[in-house]
This record gives structure tokens, C-alpha cells and sequence, in this order.
């Protein structure tokens, strides 16, 4: 999993692509730790470019939705495809993220 | 090692040249391959990557190096074999050993074993279900969902399992923190760092496939059955992959004390494959057995007679000999009949149903049952005349069915209608197998225009670069070929060449260019000249509508640039191999043979010691792949940088790319598939001073 953050207003938007897996636990960390620096109010992960995700990484994402929570910011999914969206629908993540398109 | 005489069976192992000869006789000493490892006799062919290994042989196993990257996992695609072993000296196997060759076990048809530490940061599921797909074991419309299913099995098994970590309780960041440290000192640990994980995969009789992940942890109770589908839970991050599995597979099961998770899917796919792949290979029998019997007309084909009366043999037999039918043998019980089906192999069988020691009816499922007879016509003969009977006669295999008493001029057109139709289907087979065989000489010849991985490495070598290629063929013929064309100490050529359409034509096509770019002496030309030469040529050569394109270059190791002339091939792609940076270059120009005086501009960029170039052909960005779409310009830029920043300098980019796209484009290409690259490279003593150890 590789990513790249951008700030804008108020929104932090991260670009993620590759696979987002079991493996990939301290990729994830830096990407929670940079954000949590930025003080957004919404952040927006953007993972179109994520071709697979299992349920470690879907477990990930609800990490970042607690933190999330903490910081009063609010988590957005955004242009999941394929597998990626499969795997949303199936764990109901509608009723927990804002999903984009 | 006996010499001479040497009756024990023989096993090429394809080895990575960075492993130690020691480490390979150690672990195969071990048991851990072969029971008896003195029983079986071996060579080795060293490769320094997977690329280097001849997709025409055939290897038992493949030694792959300790803790192997993303190039070796590549191998589960690249080579022609089904045991993958990651040699590492801490292998201790225990009741997983050996891995090939148990008489107790059915054949596998895919088996990897590897490191925990090496497993656990590479996308073994991709790959392994990849490699599936390719040996066509699986559909390409399900491996989505095994894709997924392996994953969360793989995933138990190495973070449960052989890590033994427990991911119970509510996961909060801190904790998430705790568990990824915990997680790299385990995998750095050499008790669990080291333990093995083994992927398998079979496909049984039925089409399904079987697929097994084998740990060494301490065992798993699996979780109530009923447990659903709640990934939302919020109790632990790894536990919810089971229900999604369960969900996905045909069945789940657990064996060695939880410790094997066994997944079954079923694949209507597969199932259509594998009878066809029986038939094919019983009417290739059949095709030698009745060659021999000259089954060039109806008359001289071999009828079997199955009936308990004497009476009634003799009066079938009188009609067909009185119709020039004399090749006969005669059965007179069930038994009997599938004793001479076997002895005599008939073309025709003419069957009794009621019969002693066993009716027709069983008579006929045995024979379908055998792959051999499965399509020898079956003529049921019966005085039944309820419905019920013919019915089941008919489900259990009959062709056809006549009644008795016989009239002589019903039996004999049947047998003819019958015996026509399987030389027909005979003959349609046999001329299919012809051309399928010289459609497979002609792929082997146009494969061999394209140099071989040990000449352009050296080649490669010789100029300061590393090299690396990927060529596969489309499923029919295909009109794709590149090659090198050194010039002079400093300047080497390459070139890149897709003919329109593929099939026949187009491989013909590319004969024609061969010849003509290695019967000119006129590399040395600048690149666009060259391709105004060659286009003259072939425009005379080629039938209205029929083209090429193609891309000429030549790299200048001492003015540090590459000049290049296309004629509408794919933008080459010039790249820095530190940062990963790459952008597309021109590759506009007229195709090669539309209009005869074609002008081409050569043009000329800076190639220095941190340069890359990347060709490709089409396929590669015309390909629909997984997600319903063609890889975009971006997406492969992307691609190139991760690709380039997680491997560095030492990697072999066009083979790495080529595995990508192959994890995520159909088993069967459409188009030829060609990608080469071209890397500036310090090429490391320890590889330019090894010796040549290819036996």
C-alpha cells in the first residue's frame, strides 16, 4: 500500500493505491500519524487506485474512523472499485463512512 | 551417485542462482522434498531470476532464495512447475515433509512452501491464485472470490497461526500500535519468523478445486459455524476473515488441529475443462488404435456382440456379415463384454440389456465411467418395450436403441449411421490435432525470433545495463518480435515490432521482417533512416492492408543518449531509476508498409546512468483487465514508480511490470504481450564474474 496526502481548506485528502492487506499495519500508522498532525476537519481517503482489500485492511479503516471520532473529523470513502467496493457493501461500511464516488 | 546405469527417476530443479549449493543438498538430504531423496536422481539449472528459466522445460522443483522478493514470487507464473520451496536453512518441516512425491497423497498441482518472514510481506494470494489461473485450474470469473478467500485463510494462518498473535479484544490505536511491533519482533524472532507456511491446490476428478494453507502454529479451534457475516464487529481486527470465507467457498474445513484450513470451490468453468481434456487425450488413443485397424470404411470396424443367447449372437453376426461386416467379437455375459471391450477395443458394441452376472445397464455406465470408451457408440438391444427401461438405458450411456426381435435393415443402418458418425468425429479430430501441432511449431519458431534470456543479459552486460524481457504469446499466432542489434562497443540497437492482426498472417509477417532486419547491414543508419530503408522493403512485400508498427533506437553509452525513430509504436517510457519518475516519449510516425516513401524523424533523448526505457506492445495498455478497464497512461506511470521505489536499481523492471499485469489480466491473451526494459546498471562483480552453470 503506498499513499499521498494533500491539504486544502481544511481537508486532508489521501490517495492510497496498491493493496490494502494484513501486511500493510505500519504503512498505515505513518498515514494516521501524519494526518493526525493536520488538524483537518474531514478527511478524505481516496481509494480508487486500492485493487484489494481484506478484512484486516477494512478493520484499518475502522481504526482511522475512531480516530476519527477523537479528533471531531469526519472519514470519507472515496471511488472504491471492484473488489474494494465489494467488500464495502458486504460489510455494510455505508452505514458507518460517508462513501463517495 | 551411481554412474551409467542409472535407473532411478531423474528431476531438473530449476535454483536461484544466490542460493548456496550446500543449503539445496542440505534441505533435499533433509527429507523435507523427497522421502527418500537416494532414490531419485537430480540436476540443477541455476538461474539468476525467474525470467532466466525456459518456459520449453519442464522443472520438479523450483529453489527459490531466502527470503524472496516480489521477482521470485513471479516464478509461480514463469515456470513450468508445480513445487516452490524457499530455501532457508531454518526450514524445519515436521509432519508437512516431504513436500512432493507421498504415494498416500493425489498428485497436487500446485504446492509453494515458504518463510513466514518472507510471506508475510509479499502478495502470496495474488500470485498464488494468478498461477491458478494460468495452469487453468480456475476460471477467470471466479478467482475474484478465491482471490479472497485465499487471502483470509493465508492471513489466519500466518498471523494466528505461526506468529501466534492474539488480535482478541477491543482494538484501539494503541493497541493496533502494540500489535504491529509485536508483529516485526516475531517476524525478526527465529521461532516463529521461521516456521513454513504451505499453500497447495488440486483439482479433483470433479472439476473442483481444493485448496489447502498449512501452518506450523500451536492449532486454531475454529469459531462457532453460525457466526455470521459481522465485519463491523468491533472485537478484533483479524478474526472476521472466517464467515467471509465460509461465505465465499463451496465448504471450509480444519484439519491438523486447526493448523490446515482446507477451502473447496467449485468451478462450472473448470468442470467444462477437464472432461474436454480427457477426450482429447482418449481420442488420441483411440485415433492410434483404430489407425492400426485402417477404420477407413465402416465395413472393417470392429463390432462387439454382447448377448447371452448363442442363438442371437449368431443372427446379429449373420446380418452384418452378410452387409461385409467380418470383424467380430463376440461377448456372452456382462462380465464378459467389458472383458473384451478391453481386450479389443471396438469400434461398435452391440448390447444385450438383460444379461447375467451383469445387465446392460451396468454394462453401459462402466464403459462411460472409462475415459477410453466413453464415446464408442453403444447400440442397446431390448425387447423391453415400456418407456422405463428405454429411458434408463439411454441414461446410462446407450447411443442408440433397437428392438428385438432385429430387423436386418434397421440393425444394419444404425451400425452404419453409428460408425460413420465416430469416423467422422475421428477423422475432424485428427485434422484438428494436425494443425494444432503445426500451429505449435510455428509458435516455437516465432518465440525463437525473440532472443533468449542468457543472450540479452549478457548482451545487456556488455553494455552497462540490465535487461529484462517478458514475451507472451496471444492464444492464437501473434505478430509481436524484438530484439538487439549491437553496432559497436558503445552503441547497442533494440527494436520492437507488432504486426497488425495476429493469426497466421501476421506470424508469417514477422518471418518476413526478421529476415529483412538482419539482412540489412545498415544498423548502423540513424534510426529514422533506417526505418525509410525498411519500409521500402516491405511495402513491396506486403499485401495492401497489411502493417506494422515499430519502434528502432539506438543507446549511446559514451554521448549518454537515446535516438529513436517509430512508426506508430506505443510512447516508449524514458524513467529515472532512483526516483521513479518516467514520462512517455513520442511515438508518433506513419506505420511500417502503408505508403512507400514514409519519412521517419529520428529524435533523441538523454540516456545516462540513471536513465531506464521501457517498450511495450499494445496489449499491455489495450488489455481489459480485472476491474473492466484498459490500463491508463497513469496507472502504469504509478506503476513504474511504486514498482521502481520498492525494489530499487536491483530489479528486473519489464518482468516485474509483465507480473503485475499478468495477476490482473485474463489467462488468455487476446494480443501478444511484449515488454522489454532497458536499465542503466552498475553491474555487481559477484554476477558479471559468475560462471556459466547451465547443465
Amino acid at each position: 500500500m503506498n499513499y499521498k496526502t494533500e491539504i486544502a481548506d481544511g481537508t486532508t485528502t489521501v490517495e492510497v493505491t496498491g493493496r490494502f492487506t494484513f501486511g500493510d499495519h505500519s504503512s498505515f500508522r505513518k498515514l494516521i500519524e501524519e494526518v493526525r498532525g493536520h488538524d483537518s476537519s474531514t478527511l478524505v481517503l481516496n481509494i480508487a487506485g486500492v485493487d484489494f482489500i481484506d478484512s484486516a485492511g477494512l478493520g484499518m479503516l475502522l481504526l482511522a474512523r475512531d480516530e476519527g471520532e477523537k479528533t471531531n473529523t469526519t472519514v470519507v470513502l472515496r471511488g472504491a472499485q471492484g473488489q474494494v467496493k465489494r467488500m464495502l457493501e458486504v460489510a455494510r461500511f455505508d452505514t458507518l463512512f460517508k462513501l463517495e464516488d | 551417485m551411481p554412474v551409467g546405469n542409472d535407473q532411478r527417476p531423474r528431476h531438473l530443479i530449476a535454483v536461484a542462482q544466490s542460493v548456496a549449493q550446500e543449503d539445496i543438498a542440505d534441505l533435499i538430504a533433509s527429507g523435507a522434498i523427497w522421502k527418500n531423496p537416494e532414490e531419485v536422481s537430480f540436476r540443477y539449472a541455476p538461474g539468476q531470476t525467474p525470467e532466466d528459466f525456459s518456459s520449453q522445460r519442464r522443472f520438479s522443483v523450483c529453489m527459490m532464495p531466502q527470503q524472496i522478493g516480489r521477482d521470485w514470487l513471479g516464478a509461480l507464473t514463469r515456470l513450468n512447475c508445480d513445487t516452490f520451496v524457499e530455501c532457508f536453512p531454518e526450514m524445519g518441516l515436521g509432519d508437512l515433509a516431504p513436500l512432493t512425491g507421498r504415494k498416500s497423497l493425489p498428485k497436487l498441482d500446485l504446492l509453494v512452501c515458504l518463510s513466514t518472514r518472507s510471506a508475510y510481506h509479499l502478495p502470496v494470494a495474488r500470485k498464488f491464485v494468478t498461477s491458478l489461473r494460468h495452469r487453468g485450474l480456475i476460471g477467470d470469473a471466479i478467482a475474484p472470490s478465491v482471490e479472497m478467500a485465499v487471502q483470509e485463510a493465508f492471513a489466519n494462518s500466518l498471523v494466528h497461526g505461526n506468529l501466534e498473535l492474539d488480535t482478541g479484544g477491543h482494538l484501539s490505536m494503541d493497541r493496533f500500535k502494540e500489535l504491529g511491533d509485536e508483529t516485526e519482533r516475531r517476524l525478526a524472532s527465529s521461532t516463529h519468523g521461521t516456521r513454513a507456511i504451505i499453500l497447495t491446490a488440486r483439482r479433483r476428478k470433479n472439476g473442483q478445486v481444493l485448496i489447502t494453507i498449512n501452518d506450523q502454529g500451536t492449532g486454531f479451534t475454529p469459531p462457532d459455524e453460525k457466526a455470521t457475516l459481522d465485519i463491523t464487529r468491533k472485537d478484533s481486527t483479524f478474526g472476521r476473515g472466517l464467515p467471509l470465507i465460509r461465505s465465499i467457498c463451496q465448504s471450509v474445513t480444519f484439519q491438523r488441529g486447526g493448523r490446515t484450513i482446507e477451502l473447496t470451490f467449485d468451478d462450472e468453468q473448470g468442470v467444462l475443462i477437464a472432461p474436454e481434456a480427457a477426450y482429447i487425450a482418449n481420442i488420441e488413443h483411440r485415433l492410434t488404435a483404430s489407425r492400426e485397424a485402417g477404420l477407413r470404411i465402416p465395413q472393417n470396424a470392429k463390432i462387439l456382440i454382447a448377448d447371452d443367447t448363442m442363438l442371437s449372437r449368431e443372427i446379429i453376426a449373420s446380418y452384418l456379415r452378410a452387409d461385409g461386416f467380418s470383424n467380430l467379437v463376440f461377448a456372452k455375459d456382462g462380465e464378459d463384454a467389458l472383458a473384451q471391450v478391453k481386450a479389443h477395443n471396438p469400434d461398435l458394441i452391440i448390447l444385450d440389456i438383460i444379461m447375467p452376472k451383469l445387465d446392460g445397464y451396468s454394462v453401459c455406465k462402466a464403459l462411460r465411467a472409462d475415459p477410453t470408451y466413453a464415446k464408442t457408440p453403444i447400440i442397446a438391444q431390448t425387447a423391453l418395450e415400456e418407456n422405463e427401461g428405454r429411458t434408463r438405458i439411454f441414461d446410462d450411456g446407450a447411443t442408440d436403441l433397437i428392438l428385438k426381435p432385429l430387423n436386418k435393415a434397421e440393425l444394419i443402418a444404425r451400425t452404419k449411421i453409428h460408425l460413420e458418425n465416430r469416423l467422422l468425429v475421428q477423422q475432424l479430430q485428427a485434422y484438428q490435432e494436425r494443425t494444432q501441432s503445426e500451429l505449435e511449431l510455428a509458435r516455437n519458431m516465432q518465440e525463437n525470433l525473440n532472443p533468449a534470456a542468457e543472450h540479452y543479459r549478457g548482451v545487456g552486460h556488455d553494455y552497462g545495463m540490465r535487461i529484462s524481457a517478458t514475451f507472451q504469446m496471444s492464444s492464437e499466432l501473434g505478430g509481436d518480435m524484438w530484439g538487439l542489434v549491437p553496432i559497436d562497443a558503445h552503441r547497442l540497437g533494440v527494436y520492437i515490432v507488432d504486426f497488425a492482426g495476429h493469426g497466421l498472417g501476421a506470424a508469417l509477417n514477422t518471418f518476413r521482417l526478421h529476415s529483412l532486419i538482419w539482412s540489412e547491414q545498415l544498423h548502423d543508419q540513424m534510426p529514422g533512416e533506417y526505418l525509410e530503408v525498411l519500409n521500402r522493403h516491405l511495402k513491396g512485400l506486403l499485401p495492401v492492408g497489411q502493417y506494422a508498427t515499430m519502434l528502432y533506437g539506438i543507446v549511446d553509452r559514451q554521448k549518454n543518449v537515446f535516438s529513436y525513430a517509430s512508426a506508430a509504436c506505443t510512447a516508449p517510457l524514458l524513467g529515472n531509476s532512483i526516483t521513479g519518475d518516467a514520462r512517455y516519449l513520442d511515438g508518433s510516425g506513419v506505420p511500417l508498409g502503408v505508403i512507400r516513401d514514409a519519412r521517419y524523424e529520428t529524435r533523441e533523448v538523454p540516456f545516462n546512468k540513471d536513465s531506464f526505457l521501457l517498450l511495450y506492445s499494445d496489449a499491455l495498455i489495450e488489455t481489459t483487465l480485472d476491474d473492466g478497464q484498459f490500463l491508463s497512461e497513469e496507472r502504469l506511470l504509478s506503476m513504474l514508480q511504486d514498482t521502481v521505489l520498492e525494489g530499487g536499481a536491483d530489479i528486473d523492471l519489464a518482468a516485474q511490470i509483465a507480473d503485475q499485469f499478468m495477476d490482473r489480466a485474463p489467462a488468455k491473451l487476446g494480443d501478444d504481450f511484449t515488454i522489454v526494459s532497458l536499465q542503466s546498471a552498475q553491474i555487481p562483480a559477484a554476477l558479471s564474474g559468475q560462471p556459466d552453470q547451465e547443465t
